[in-house]
């Protein structure tokens, strides 16, 4: 291979700026999800408060990022897999920022579950769910920074766990009894389920636009085997 | 402060740097030498003008235009340039007949339809040297080939002057200028856009069509100009006439009743500087001034072509610019 | 839906089985690959120009190289590459421009709706007449702006009414409005991007169905070039255009196909074109198949 040399390279530095913002981005994300799991399990309301602290970050580096990008796109007019990165990254800046604010509304939800008596069995339910939906997040990661195919495609079978879990908590609910105060807890634990559910979703879009990146072509992952329009049912 | 003072030395060395410089001597004097140089030529092409037309008005103040009438004789006040004028018009006619069309068909042959290898390279670097043979060696040509053509009588040429008529003279200044007509023609053509025959060939034009209506109309100008070149050359040329039979004698006469035919190639002629060198040799005082009025003559001539030319000129170019 | 997104994923590929990761890599590979050797890009026009193994020299230097291409009706074909590759060369081709060098000569085949353009039998001034050409260059006549626009016309011996046909070929360019009231008045003395779209009625005068355009928008200013842009996406309704552009968003607007040419130099350090992908617009800009046009498109080249 003769030695090439990048006459775009003020364009490809600032591109690889942009992306270093917007992974910094899912990074803070995954923090996030650690914490507002842990911190609505044991219901420590500092620990929530924290995690809100955290979204201010992801939201300040998603208006950055927006402003960046237009820029970037009006000087330089970007084509082939530069065009594709430009696109998907504009993807991942909304993904990631949606990431944080599920992760704010399970922060929420420790607030408002303050002092209610806890459901141990949705708690390790919920910590399942968490434990799930981090690694989701992380391989989504490596497999976009190492460019790996593969790697991405493992996603979606990480995320039919999740959608269990989140499918069946409805199921807990009715196993609660009719205790009013636990009623109540349990019936906003039913949105940190939901919020995590979203957040894998939103873990197989990042592996999605990942694939797009490397093969240039748009496939949907489809899930084996589970029907994914039940799973979307409103709750 | 301090930076006051450090911005003021800035400024400070800015303006010694850019401010007082001089024009170099150098400069001043070479433009001076040049000027010098132009204005002594026009200075001694003055002179020499003012000079001549001051040697010449004797002649025009007591003959006037009868001067230009009269025909050739011994006798300074009776002798005029008539015959010459006439030669050197006839002269320049064949000039224009033969070496224009031909000149320019070469040149367009060359340039267009000639494909650029060994021998068209060879044949265009031999017409530059021909157009630099000194002109004896043409009217030796014409001494041996025109004048021998017509002296084997091809028009019935036998005795009298044996060949030695204005159609032999107008061939050997002809293919004297020939070579200038085609450099010049040549150098028109090349001048013209490239892009001008792409257009026209890639609307569905063939080579003639492009040629024709798109090439020769815009290098016009430029050919009409070396024309006025190659008339002038023509009208000033001697030595190669004389070798080609113009009469250098002042006993000169044409037969009045001569038909055209007749004219052309069975009576001599003359041309204005085979006059004007006849003029300055004589020894009698009157001619002195008769010489100068020849060459003001001729001089008007030429001013009067190139005048025509520079008309003409203009007027074309106004059409198609 | 599923995402919280709804961007309308769809999908391009039919690979089926995602469990096979290899199976579904091999596919794509296999998809890629299919499309860079794509040369009917649009199979339902018809076929104008059909070239194959075109090789173009230039007494002993090879300009370009086995070049195999369809050019389709009705589209914009545009030619890119970096300088030198032949792209013009190619172009010169189709209208047999390249007879005016002496020293071409073209090798391969190049059939104009199914005829043979070198043939023995055919002349190359009628050929013109059918395919016309705009140069870099504008390059109106030195006549008024009638008379360039009827000359081709008329030597090709058309007898029809010329005021009509300079009305018509004039607001077909989009120069109508600008010169109706000066069309005695010469060609030259209009603005770059006037003089060139009268080299382009000028060029539809003789009523050709192809029009070769050769870098039309170089020597113009943005505004002129836009406004030629414009004309040519008109003009495609009617009218088969191949352009060579050295711009690449010029390229990636106006044309439907993109054949992109590069350099190879040999061992005695000779540099010949060769075409190295040719397929639809879109595909090429978003994602070429191979590796050498990603990178010239992306500014890394060497």
């Amino acid at each position: 291979m003769t030695d090439v040399t990048d006459t775009n390279l003020h364009f490809h530095q600032e591109l690889e700026s942009l992306e270093h913002d917007v992974l910094s981005m899912v990074d803070r994300a995954e923090q996030m999800v650690e914490m507002a799991v842990e911190a609505v399990c044991i219901g420590d309301v500092a620990l929530a408060a924290q995690v809100i602290k955290l979204d201010d970050d992801i939201d300040r580096i998603h208006l950055d990022v927006h402003g960046h990008w237009t820029k970037l796109m009006a000087r330089f007019q970007p084509l082939g897999s530069d065009l594709r990165k430009m696109t998907v990254l504009l993807q991942l800046n909304q993904t990631f920022e949606r990431m944080g604010d599920q992760c704010v509304n399970i922060a929420k939800v420790t607030r408002l579950n303050e002092g209610l008596p806890r459901v141990e069995r949705m708690v390790e339910q919920i910590r399942e769910m968490g434990d799930l939906v981090r690694p989701m997040i992380r391989t989504a990661s490596e497999a976009y920074v190492r460019h790996d195919l593969e790697e991405a495609r493992l996603l979606p079978d990480m995320d039919s766990p999740v959608d269990r879990l989140n499918a069946n908590m409805y199921k807990e609910i009715v196993a609660v009894g009719s205790n009013p105060q636990m009623l109540e807890w349990a019936s906003k634990i039913l949105m940190v389920a939901r919020a995590l559910e979203r957040i894998g979703d939103q873990a197989v879009d990042f592996a999605e636009q990942t694939a797009y990146l490397i093969t240039g072509a748009r496939t949907e992952f489809i899930k084996p085997g589970l029907n994914r329009s039940a799973d979307d049912s409103p709750i | 402060m301090s930076a006051h003072a450090e911005a003021l030395s800035a400024t400070e060395l800015v303006r010694q740097s850019i401010e007082g410089r001089r024009l170099s001597p150098v400069d001043t004097l070479v433009a001076f030498t040049l000027l010098f140089t132009l204005l002594s030529s026009v200075v001694i092409l003055i002179t020499l003008l003012a000079d001549t037309i001051a040697a010449a008005m004797p002649v025009f103040q007591s003959r006037g235009l009868s001067f230009v009438t009269d025909s050739l004789s011994p006798s300074a006040e009776e002798a005029g340039i008539w015959q010459g004028i006439m030669g050197s018009l006839a002269l320049i006619g064949f000039v224009i007949v033969v070496a224009f069309p031909l000149g320019v068909a070469a040149a367009v042959y060359l340039e267009e339809y000639a494909s650029d290898n060994r021998v068209t390279r060879f044949i265009g670097a031999n017409i530059r040297n021909l157009a630099g043979v000194p002109s004896i060696v043409y009217g030796i040509l014409g001494l041996f080939l025109f004048v021998e053509i017509f002296m084997g009588g091809v028009f019935g040429a036998e005795g009298g002057i044996g060949g030695r008529n204005v159609i032999a003279g107008g061939l050997t200044l002809a293919v004297l200028v020939l070579p200038i007509m085609i450099i010049t023609t040549a150098e028109a053509l090349r001048a013209v856009p490239r892009g001008l025959r792409d257009a026209s060939l890639a609307v569905g034009a063939t080579r003639w069509e492009t040629i024709r209506h798109h090439i020769l109309p815009v290098a016009f100008p430029a050919i009409l100009t070396g024309s006025v070149l190659t008339i002038a050359r023509a009208f000033g040329e001697s030595a190669a006439l004389l070798l080609a039979g113009a009469q250098l004698s002042l006993y000169f006469s044409v037969a009045n009743d001569a038909s055209f035919v007749d004219l052309v190639s069975n009576q001599p002629y003359t041309a204005l500087p085979i006059i004007i060198y006849n003029f300055a040799r004589q020894p009698q005082a009157g001619f002195v001034s008769l010489t100068a009025a020849a060459i003001v003559v001729l001089l008007v001539m030429l001013l009067t072509v190139n005048a025509a030319a520079v008309l003409a000129r203009d007027r074309f170019e106004r059409r198609y610019r | 839906m599923n995402h919280e997104q709804g961007d309308g994923l769809t999908t391009d590929i039919d690979t089926t089985s995602l469990e096979s990761a290899t199976e579904t890599a091999l596919a794509e590979e296999a998809i890629r690959v299919a499309k860079a050797a794509e040369t009917v890009p649009r199979a339902d026009q018809p076929l104008i120009f059909d070239v194959g193994k075109l090789t173009v020299y230039y007494g002993t230097f090879r300009a370009v190289k086995d070049v195999d291409m369809d050019i389709r009706q009705n589209q914009i074909t545009a030619l890119i590459g970096p300088s030198g590759c032949g792209k013009s060369t190619v172009l010169r081709c189709f209208n047999r421009m390249n007879d005016l060098i002496e020293t071409a000569r073209v090798e391969g085949k190049v059939e104009y709706h199914g005829v043979d353009l070198y043939g023995e039998r055919v002349d190359p001034v009628e050929v013109r007449r059918r395919i016309g050409m705009v140069f870099q260059k504008p390059n109106p006549f030195p006549k008024s702006i009638y008379e360039n626009i009827v000359y081709g016309p008329k030597i090709a011996g058309w007898k029809g009414n010329y005021d009509d046909l300079v009305e018509e070929t004039l607001t077909k360019a989009a120069l109508w409005d600008e010169v109706k009231d000066k069309l005695k008045e010469s060609g030259m003395a209009l603005s770059g991007g006037q003089q060139q779209r009268l080299c382009i009625a000028r060029a539809i005068a003789t009523s050709p169905d192809v029009v070769l355009m050769d870098e039309p928008c170089s020597s113009l200013d943005p505004i002129a070039t836009l406004k030629i842009e414009e004309l040519m996406l008109e003009l495609k309704k009617d009218y088969t255009i191949v352009i060579v552009t050295h711009n690449m968003q010029q390229a990636a607007r106006i044309s439907d196909q993109t054949a992109f040419f590069s350099v190879r130099v040999d061992e005695q350090g000779q540099r010949t074109g060769y075409l190295v992908e040719y397929s639809q617009t879109d595909e090429i800009f978003t994602s070429p198949g191979q590796k050498l046009t990603e990178d010239y498109i992306t500014g890394r080249f060497g």
